[in-house]
């Protein structure tokens, strides 16, 4: 029941102006992609991208940080947008997501490869553990090693979602502008 | 109920609603519950190279020389080139034969691929002469059944082997040290493994040499783990080869990833100067992965990863889809398509680590047809990747067969006389080693002040299937040592002192042999092997070339291997009747 109410909330991400370089080490950053939200309004398992920003948020703020939402449209390999979104954040910590659902850690010292936590799987993440990612940053914030948030191993989840996953990708390449900064969000919830 | 016209309901007589779905055949009801339905499976859309082989954008092959230096290649003058097409044509190409091997017809050359009378060696003078799309023009002319009879003569190495992985979800290390021991006992010649935690590598690393030292001397290991760290593990001895150094066929990729021929090319001389085997990883799909095909076909693009291979001096690859395989087999031919870039990496005279890694489908059927031509024909390894732990385990995110499978693909060699890189072994046999494998990583991790590894979790991994026969155990402490080790610059050579002061003389032995090994260079030379057998002789295309040339030559299972392969352990012996 409480899954029904929650479906029919609505994203509304609008544009503040270009992202600056934060000077709060109590903030993290959500780097988005070009199309999240655009493209799309759900994961490649169909999770709705409004529940999933609302628990990472929820589960930052309840650390007692902010969140800070920033797109990048000129990159949308995920290992670039999470460190890119590092190093704007003032506690040199990120969650990196794509519209598929595919999403990371990062840490600002770190290399676009090596990240301080992956979700590759992403048909499989669901949204408590969405939140567990949101809590897990804010505790990296705060300079603590937090056990890693429990990742989801389904083998068949390549063969099922792989083909899908380049075709959305081909399709979310038409929301790349190579000029754009990344853009600091305004999020509501409608 | 039916409504008139006039929109009133009136009765039809039956006194319920009537069902307004389509009638449904209850064949087709039954086929939709087949797992087959469950693969992800795409029309092609050539544009942007969602498709196999033969792309309208393909380019033609063609080749200009001029005083020793391609100036045209594929239809694109030299100013064209973008940095793949220059890498190439500089280092990858043999200049000397390029227009003789450009000016044969593609068709006589993919008959003679398949003539037992023309040896390995004529073949692959020309075809290490040609350009990207001379090789895929070749291949093109190729049934399954002729690829397969082609591959079997030009792989590099007589004697096929296998890969496989050993990983755990948790990380959890006595259960690797344990399933490496097996692995190597299984017959695999080299065994990877990745991480769930990208910080735990050093120690999963650590626990998966010992295990596969401890279960046959001279199994080389590997940890697919970022490139920098990679080579590092490598360099510390916690490993003994490499792979997952990726390389892609469209510029931007490569980009992407902020790197170049050339950068791959000063990664790979780390490995060379450091006596470490290595082979690069590339695969179809990869590109249009990142949505940067540029309308090629997945087979004209791998030729590409292939032929930068080959010019930065790298003896061997694997491809065969790899991580993006369900991108081929969701398109048509994708499955001929992964076998045919095995083969075109066999004509560039490199090593094959052939595919059959990670998963693509539902179905046991398609899974097994799709290792049929890597199977038959031998590769020197035909899994590069086959999951020796269970899939749910499988780091890579499954295999395309695993430890489940065991049994299965022993007794298919059996069945087809065939050598396919694992034997059978006796559950007692495997107990054992499994126990001293993690009684070593027990006391290594004793003597090194880690997170100590209890008895209750020894004798767990001894018995496990998977992590999930493991107790629980702290990631954040393990974290924790693996930072320290590395901090320390920790080595195999004090892995080898410990392990000797400690009762395990025979894993401190295998472990040197493998320091050793590097130093001795031989294993980094085309197809180089360990036989696995403490002695730590290498077997590789420069002392075991393929002659394949028809039948009476080649490998041959036969002998000692034949007789090991027959077991099946729940077999009828007639003398017990």
């Amino acid at each position: 029941m409480a899954q029904a109410q929650q479906q029919e909330r609505t994203l509304v991400l609008s544009e503040k102006g270009v992202a600056e370089e934060g000077t709060d080490t109590d903030e993290v950053v959500i780097s988005i992609s070009a199309g999240f939200n655009e493209m799309k309004d759900e994961t490649l398992a169909g999770v709705k991208l409004a529940e999933i920003l609302r628990e990472m948020m929820a589960g930052i703020e309840e650390e007692g940080l902010t969140a800070r939402v920033v797109r990048f449209t000129d990159n949308l390999d995920l290992g670039v947008i999470g460190l890119r979104g590092a190093k704007l954040s003032g506690s040199g910590i990120s969650i990196g997501i794509q519209t598929r659902g595919t999403t990371l850690i990062h840490q600002e010292d770190l290399v676009p490869l090596s990240n301080l936590e992956l979700f590759p799987q992403a048909p499989l993440i669901d949204l408590e553990t969405y939140r567990a990612i949101g809590k897990n940053a804010a505790l990296y914030a705060k300079g603590e090693t937090p056990e890693p948030v429990p990742v989801a191993n389904d083998p068949m989840a390549r063969p099922k979602y792989q083909a899908l996953a380049a075709l959305w990708h081909i399709k979310e390449m038409g929301y790349k502008d190579e000029d754009k900064d990344p853009m600091e969000m305004e999020v509501s919830f409608e | 109920m039916c409504m008139t016209d006039d929109d009133k309901p009136v009765a039809d007589g039956s006194g319920e609603l009537e069902e307004t779905a389509p009638k449904r055949s209850k064949r087709f009801e039954a086929l939709d519950e087949r797992a087959v339905t469950e693969d992800g499976f795409v029309n092609e859309w050539p544009e942007v190279g969602f498709v196999a082989m033969e792309s309208p954008n393909d380019p033609d092959p063609s080749i200009t020389v001029e005083d020793g230096k391609i100036v045209e290649m594929d239809g694109k003058d030299r100013e064209e080139f973008d940095f793949i097409d220059r890498f190439i044509a500089d280092y990858a190409i043999n200049v000397d034969k390029a227009e003789e091997a450009m000016a044969t017809d593609s068709e006589q050359v993919a008959r003679d691929l398949v003539d037992i009378n023309v040896p390995r060696e004529d073949i692959v003078e020309l075809t290490t002469a040609m350009t990207p799309a001379k090789l895929s023009a070749v291949v093109n002319h190729l049934d399954t059944a002729e690829i397969i009879m082609a591959m079997k003569k030009m792989r590099t190495r007589q004697t096929p082997g296998n890969q496989c992985h050993v990983t755990s979800v948790e990380d959890n290390v006595a259960q690797i040290a344990a399933d490496a021991a097996e692995a190597a006992l299984r017959g695999f010649y080299e065994i990877e493994n990745t991480v769930g935690v990208a910080r735990m590598a050093p120690l999963t690393a650590l626990a998966q040499q010992i295990g596969a030292q401890c279960g046959r001397g001279g199994v080389i290991t590997q940890c697919a783990v970022e490139e920098a760290t990679e080579l590092e593990l490598g360099m510390r001895g916690m490993t003994g080869y490499a792979e997952t150094v990726s390389v892609y066929g469209t510029e931007d990729v490569f980009k992407d990833g902020d790197d170049t021929p050339w950068s791959k090319a000063f990664l790979a001389s780390g490995y060379a100067s450091r006596g470490l085997k290595m082979r690069y990883t590339s695969g179809a799909g990869s590109e249009l992965n990142m949505g940067q095909a540029e309308g090629k076909s997945m087979l004209y693009l791998e030729s590409r990863c292939i032929l930068v291979t080959k010019g930065c001096g790298v003896q061997g690859l694997q491809n065969g889809g790899i991580s993006c395989i369900a991108i081929p087999t969701s398109v048509p031919a994708g499955v001929k398509e992964v076998a045919a870039e095995n083969l075109i990496t066999m004509m560039a005279d490199l090593e094959v680590a052939s595919g059959n890694d990670q998963t693509f489908t539902h179905s046991d059927k398609r899974r097994t047809a799709r290792m049929m031509p890597q199977f038959l024909a031998g590769t020197d390894f035909i899994f590069s990747g086959y999951s020796a732990v269970p899939n749910y385990d499988n780091m890579f995110a499954g295999s395309t067969f695993d430890s489940y499978d065991f049994d299965e693909y022993n007794i298919m060699q059996r069945d087809l006389q065939v050598e396919g890189g694992t034997k059978p072994v006796d559950e007692d046999t495997v107990l054992e080693y499994r126990e001293r494998a993690a009684k070593a990583v027990q006391s290594v991790f004793e003597e090194l002040g880690f997170p100590p590894i209890s008895d209750e979790e020894v004798e767990a991994a001894v018995y496990a299937n998977g992590s999930k026969d493991m107790p629980e155990r702290s990631t954040a402490e393990d974290i924790k040592a693996a930072e320290e080790m590395m901090e320390e610059g920790l080595n195999g050579a004090e892995i080898v002192k410990i392990l000797a002061d400690n009762g395990f003389e025979e894993i401190a032995e295998n472990l040197l042999g493998i320091l050793k090994g590097r130093v001795a260079g031989d294993y980094i030379q085309t197809s180089g092997i360990f036989q696995g057998d403490g002695d730590f002789d290498v077997v590789s295309a420069v002392n075991d070339p393929n002659d394949y040339q028809g039948p009476g030559t080649g490998h041959r299972l036969e002998g000692e291997d034949w007789e090991e392969k027959k077991q099946v352990r729940f077999a009828v012996d007639p003398e017990d009747i």
